[in-house]
């Protein structure tokens, strides 16, 4: 056991390595200017940029630059903007000088209107989601699993910004049946928190319910017609502690895995939900700043959810070896 | 009965004193995968019906400057005459433009329409294309060479499969523009190309990985098989092998993998318009579109409406189709 976690552990290391040399040379060291980008070409002045380069330390030889962002990521690192001097402190992921802030700030500060928003998602497929897909299991082959197996695959196969925008604008906005996406932090108020987060977490947790629902229906009608249920019902357990108890319980271990990969991939990919319900999250962060060409944040975001998405692989490979008691550890 | 004509009656109507009943003449002696999957899509309704909406749409975006013609109109034209001084449309559905003119530019809806389906189309097939070509090439590869040839490109796949690619797609995009001088340097028509360019590269780039890591696992037991021991054994060239004798055998996985990323990018190229990363002016694009819609729904729900459809159908069409593919190709599912 202790091995596999540790092959696991070098083989996750060795990626979030590669995936801040990728991103560094993406950003700073193919032929891209980000003093010039930062600087914007309408207003720039020479001095200006030859400012701006030097207090990113763009003039320094690329190796030592990265040595100074790995660094600044551990320990820290200060930044010099007009003569002013401001630190960075660890964990530090560069500086925005449109923003004239650190961009783990800017980070920390959009990360709970994701946060939430990926929990509630997280409740809903996993409860309404998984009990359809079961039920579904269930009563295979019946006409109310054709007709909802049917639909879940039209449904999901419709392009979730169409189903969000849609709903957005006329269930919201033109015909007001439910309230209107919107971000207050639950410090200020718990209920404006919970009304402005309701119908984005209805709409992603129910179109993503869609193929929770297909992957728990598998799983379970696979693990339906496994020896050990037919012992269950051989010894006379009631129909319910079978289905929950007894198959639910083994046919959820790829549902778990599946739904451990799909929540660092929404933290991240939560971007369309953000846009159209006006939810200032991580993804807006990343489209705003590119609108306005603030390349350190765009980096600092990409190099989290990385490291967000690879640390997930790893708990899920690992929780899986635990759950699974098949799962030879080679 | 001519040798070297395998017709379909060899061994039914020579026995007729065999115990089993004369098969009719059109049940064939080993078809192959390919020929039993058409055969099974061609009975299923649901998707012949979606290969008709595809094909309408190809027509469409084939036809684009023809049908523009058609209605007399084009896409870049503003019509600055037929929109009040709010910006909104002041004609309805009218002979000249058949579904009104845009709010705000007078720009025809039809003709944009049409055109719209011109990318959308382009980027899917060629990411398509790109992506499948490479994931085979590195499946293969990986899969029939082994050792450190397959550790690599494993870890390459792996790699790929573990970043976060929507994200990715969004950073390329100013990296991309800035290697070409600079958003601001860079005229309309030339950041829509390299936006275009970039939408097919992130797609393939991303696209590639998770039909390579199918490829490697089929390749790995293909390899151990006697016809490839055979071929081998008389001196077949590794790139034979390979292309001549393994590829035939892994066409299921890559057709079904093919039909089914058509949609999803698809999804993604006009996903990322709509974001404002993808495709920009002057290309018309239905993602963008959408996008600009949206500030015009109530007055205007006809501007939104177009590209929404255009898009939920065509993508609703290949998913079915892909669904239905996937489907005709597996040996489990009876009928």
């Amino acid at each position: 056991m202790l091995y596999f976690v540790a092959r696991r552990l070098v083989s996750a290391l060795s990626v979030v390595l590669v995936t801040l040399i990728a991103t560094f040379a993406l950003f700073f060291i193919a032929p891209t200017d980000p003093a010039g980008a930062i600087c914007g070409d309408r207003n720039c002045t020479q001095e200006r940029y030859n400012e701006i380069k030097q207090n990113l330390h763009l003039d320094k030889p690329k190796v030592q630059q990265f040595a100074e962002y790995t660094a600044g990521i551990f320990v820290g690192r200060d930044f010099e903007t007009s003569g002013v001097v401001q630190h960075c402190s660890a964990p530090c992921l560069g500086f925005s000088f449109k923003n004239d802030r650190p961009v783990t700030q800017m980070l920390a500060d959009r990360l709970p209107v994701t946060v939430s928003l990926v929990a509630g998602y997280a409740v809903i497929v996993l409860t309404i989601g998984v009990y359809v897909g079961s039920m579904a299991a269930k009563r295979r082959g019946t006409f109310g699993d054709r007709a909802l197996m049917t639909s879940t695959l039209v449904v999901s196969s419709v392009p979730y910004y169409i189903v969000a925008l849609m709903i957005a604008l006329y269930l919201t906005i033109l015909y007001p049946i439910l309230p209107r996406g919107g971000w207050t932090p639950p410090s200020e108020s718990v209920g404006k928190w919970f009304l402005g987060l309701l119908t984005p977490w209805l709409v992603l947790g129910i179109y993503s319910c869609t193929s929770y629902a297909r992957y728990s229906r598998g799983s379970m009608v696979e693990t339906l017609s496994e020896d050990f249920i037919r012992t269950a019902r051989a010894k006379g357990l009631s129909d319910r502690v079978v289905t929950y108890k007894h198959a639910l319980r083994s046919g959820l271990i790829p549902v778990i895995t599946i739904f451990g990969l799909d929540v660092a991939g929404s933290l991240a990919g939560a971007i369309f939900t953000e846009r159209i319900f006006d939810l200032p999250g991580l993804g807006v962060l990343v489209l705003d700043s590119l609108n306005n060409y603030d390349l350190p944040v765009i980096m600092g975001t990409v190099l989290v959810a990385s490291v967000i998405l690879v640390v997930m692989n790893f708990l899920v490979d690992i929780a899986y070896s635990i759950i699974d008691p098949r799962v030879r550890l080679a | 009965m001519t040798i070297g004509q395998p017709d379909s009656t060899v061994g039914v109507q020579d026995h007729p004193a065999s115990a089993e009943p004369v098969r009719p003449a059109t049940v064939a002696h080993g078809k192959s995968p390919l020929r039993i999957a058409m055969d099974r899509l061609r009975k299923d309704n649901v998707a012949v019906i979606c290969a008709v909406i595809i094909l309408f749409f190809i027509l469409v975006a084939v036809f684009a400057p023809l049908l523009s013609k058609i209605e007399g109109q084009d896409f870049g034209t503003f019509h600055p005459d037929l929109v009040d001084e709010y910006g909104y449309p002041t004609i309805g559905l009218t002979p000249d433009h058949w579904f009104s003119v845009e709010p705000k530019t007078g720009r025809d809806n039809f003709a944009r329409w049409v055109y719209g389906a011109r990318p959308s189309l382009i980027v899917a097939f060629s990411a398509t294309v790109f992506g499948t070509i490479v994931g085979v090439v590195m499946g293969l590869l990986a899969g029939f060479l082994g050792g450190w040839v397959d550790r690599v490109i494993s870890w390459i796949i792996d790699f790929v499969l573990s970043l976060p690619y929507l994200l990715f797609a969004i950073a390329l995009v100013p990296i991309v523009e800035s290697m070409r001088g600079g958003s601001f340097n860079l005229t309309p028509e030339e950041q829509a190309s390299t936006r275009f360019f970039v939408l097919i590269f992130v797609l393939s780039f991303f696209g590639w990985a998770g039909l390579a890591r199918i490829i490697r696992g089929e390749v790995l037991s293909l390899r151990e098989r006697e016809f490839v021991l055979a071929a081998k054994a008389i001196g077949v060239p590794t790139r034979q092998v390979l292309f001549k004798e393994l590829l035939p055998n892994l066409v299921a996985p890559i057709v079904i993998s093919a039909s089914l990323s058509l949609p999803a990018y698809v999804t993604l190229e006009a996903g990322l318009s709509f974001l404002g990363v993808g495709l920009v002016e002057p290309i018309p694009s239905w993602g963008q579109t959408i996008a600009n819609a949206t500030n015009w729904f109530k007055a205007d729900p006809i501007y939104l409406w177009l590209p929404v459809v255009g898009i939920t159908a065509l993508v609703l069409a290949l998913a079915l189709l892909g669904d239905s593919i996937r489907d005709a190709f597996d040996p489990k599912t009876r009928r």
